[in-house]
């Protein structure tokens, strides 16, 4: 599974979106359940998922997919699969 | 004071009739009711002497888990079972199978003193330890009065199947929690001649506060309407109080005992409100409604939500956050598929904040119930479940 998919799978299941909801240049403020308990989940996704640990102050930084996902690509991920 | 165990009595009723022909209160208490035998004691010998005579003491473990000593008047006893008798319209009615223990204040009103009082015969089946006897007797049955909790209806279908029809129970009760309105169908199919009852109460009230024909409304958690004698209010926290001519002459639980008197109001555990015609609605147990992140939660109105989806047994048990937030966790039963899942899912992201959506979703084949409907948390902590989904907080 590419790192896109994974990633697709696990805010879809985090943020209850329909597949069809989903995009990757969805930002935070389109998602009504992405809210202060949405990004403790989000983090703790993201740790099971991808192995990396969020600080508190980038899971609150982030303002949408594309923020989550250059995050990850500063850590070594790569999404050009 | 006498202390009479269930055990028994179910092999020798008449001790039970001796006890309450005796001036003599006696103590009636289940052998599994996991109250410790001093705290029993304890209690007991807390009874101010005017309790002495003319009562009869249960025990019950409330909807908090912990025990209460319910201290009821022979005479009020006495009284209620008689009035459930004409408005329930009971007359046509010859006997009555025990299913229930008979130390369930349910029981013991409805069936066991309402038979004596009326010169009815009574059955003792065993209950669902011994489900071919249940079988018998039912069959047998011919105009026959049967109490059941909602709980029950799971092992009624599970040791008989649906299939099974039982027309000689003609008045069926159900209490102990919310109404299985959405197994009136089924309920209708295996018991065609019964006249259904939800009735409503607690422990406090010895035990009935209101009634209702179960095909008055399709609302579950409608209660019906007070019943003579009996007033209904509401406090200031929402919670529903009640006067009532039958209540317990006092209780003695964890914070002490408590002697009501006629005037006061005296709280049922419960939320709700009054509506048209004198009905009255649960909105959730008090115990069950509590805070999380500031949200009010309340599992019965979380449960509606469920139900527009899932069909089958479906509970709420309580578990803290990562964080130490009192949370909960919904467990279904049978297994679900992960469709079901996620249509249940969706009603959550469309009714609630996040904070109202469960910690994770769960499903067993089957949820271990106590004879009284409340998950055996013994049985249930060893039992395989599927997380299906989970908040990840």
């Amino acid at each position: 599974m590419t790192n896109r998919t994974k990633l697709r799978d696990l805010l879809i299941d985090i943020f209850l979106l329909e597949p069809s909801e989903f995009r990757f240049d969805l930002e935070r403020k389109e998602v009504k359940t992405w809210d202060s308990l949405g990004i403790v989940s989000m983090a703790v996704g993201i740790q099971e998922t991808f192995r990396y640990h969020m600080t508190p102050e980038e899971a609150v930084a982030i303002k949408g997919i594309q923020g989550i996902i250059q995050l990850l690509e500063s850590k070594g991920f790569s999404f050009n699969e | 004071m006498k202390i009479l165990y269930e055990n028994e009595v179910n092999s020798d009723m008449s001790k039970l009739d001796q006890a309450w022909k005796n001036d003599e209160t006696f103590a009636f208490i289940s052998n599994r009711s996991g109250c410790p035998e001093d705290w029993v004691r304890t209690a007991l010998s807390n009874l101010p002497l005017e309790f002495n005579k003319d009562h009869f003491v249960l025990f019950t473990s409330g909807s908090t888990g912990r025990p209460k000593l319910v201290v009821g008047k022979k005479e009020r006893a006495e009284h209620l079972a008689k009035v459930l008798h004409e408005i329930q319209d009971s007359h046509s009615v010859n006997q009555t199978v025990l299913l229930l223990p008979l130390t369930y204040s349910y029981a013991f009103v409805n069936q066991w003193l309402w038979a004596k009082l009326h010169n009815r015969k009574i059955i003792y089946s065993g209950g669902f330890s011994k489900p071919d006897l249940v079988k018998k007797y039912l069959e047998e049955a011919a105009d026959c009065l049967l109490c059941l909790v909602g709980a029950m209806l799971p092992l009624l279908k599970s040791n008989f199947g649906e299939h099974i029809c039982f027309p000689g129970v003609t008045r069926l009760h159900f209490a102990g929690g919310m109404f299985p309105q959405e197994s009136l169908p089924l309920i209708e199919k295996i018991f065609p001649n019964a006249l259904i009852f939800n009735n409503y109460g607690c422990a406090e009230a010895m035990p009935r506060l209101t009634i209702r024909k179960a095909g008055e409304t399709n609302i579950a958690h409608n209660i019906g309407r007070p019943i003579p004698g009996v007033n209904l209010k509401i406090g200031d926290e929402g919670e529903i109080l009640f006067q009532s001519i039958y209540r317990a002459s006092c209780y003695y639980d964890h914070t002490g005992l408590h002697i009501p008197s006629d005037d006061d109001w005296i709280p049922t555990g419960d939320f709700g409100e009054q509506i048209e015609n004198g009905y009255w609605l649960i909105r959730g147990r008090k115990s069950e409604v509590f805070k999380r992140y500031g949200e009010k939660i309340s599992f019965y109105q979380l449960l509606e939500t469920v139900k527009v989806y899932w069909t089958h047994d479906a509970v709420f048990y309580r578990e803290n956050d990562s964080s130490g937030e009192p949370g909960h966790v919904l467990l279904l039963s049978p297994n679900a598929d992960e469709d079901q899942v996620r249509n249940i899912l969706r009603e959550f992201r469309k009714n609630y904040a996040r904070a109202l959506w469960p910690l994770r979703i769960e499903s067993v084949e089957n949820i271990p119930l106590l004879p009284n409907g409340k998950i055996d948390n013994i049985r249930f902590s060893s039992i395989p479940k599927t997380i299906h989904w989970m908040q990840r907080i």
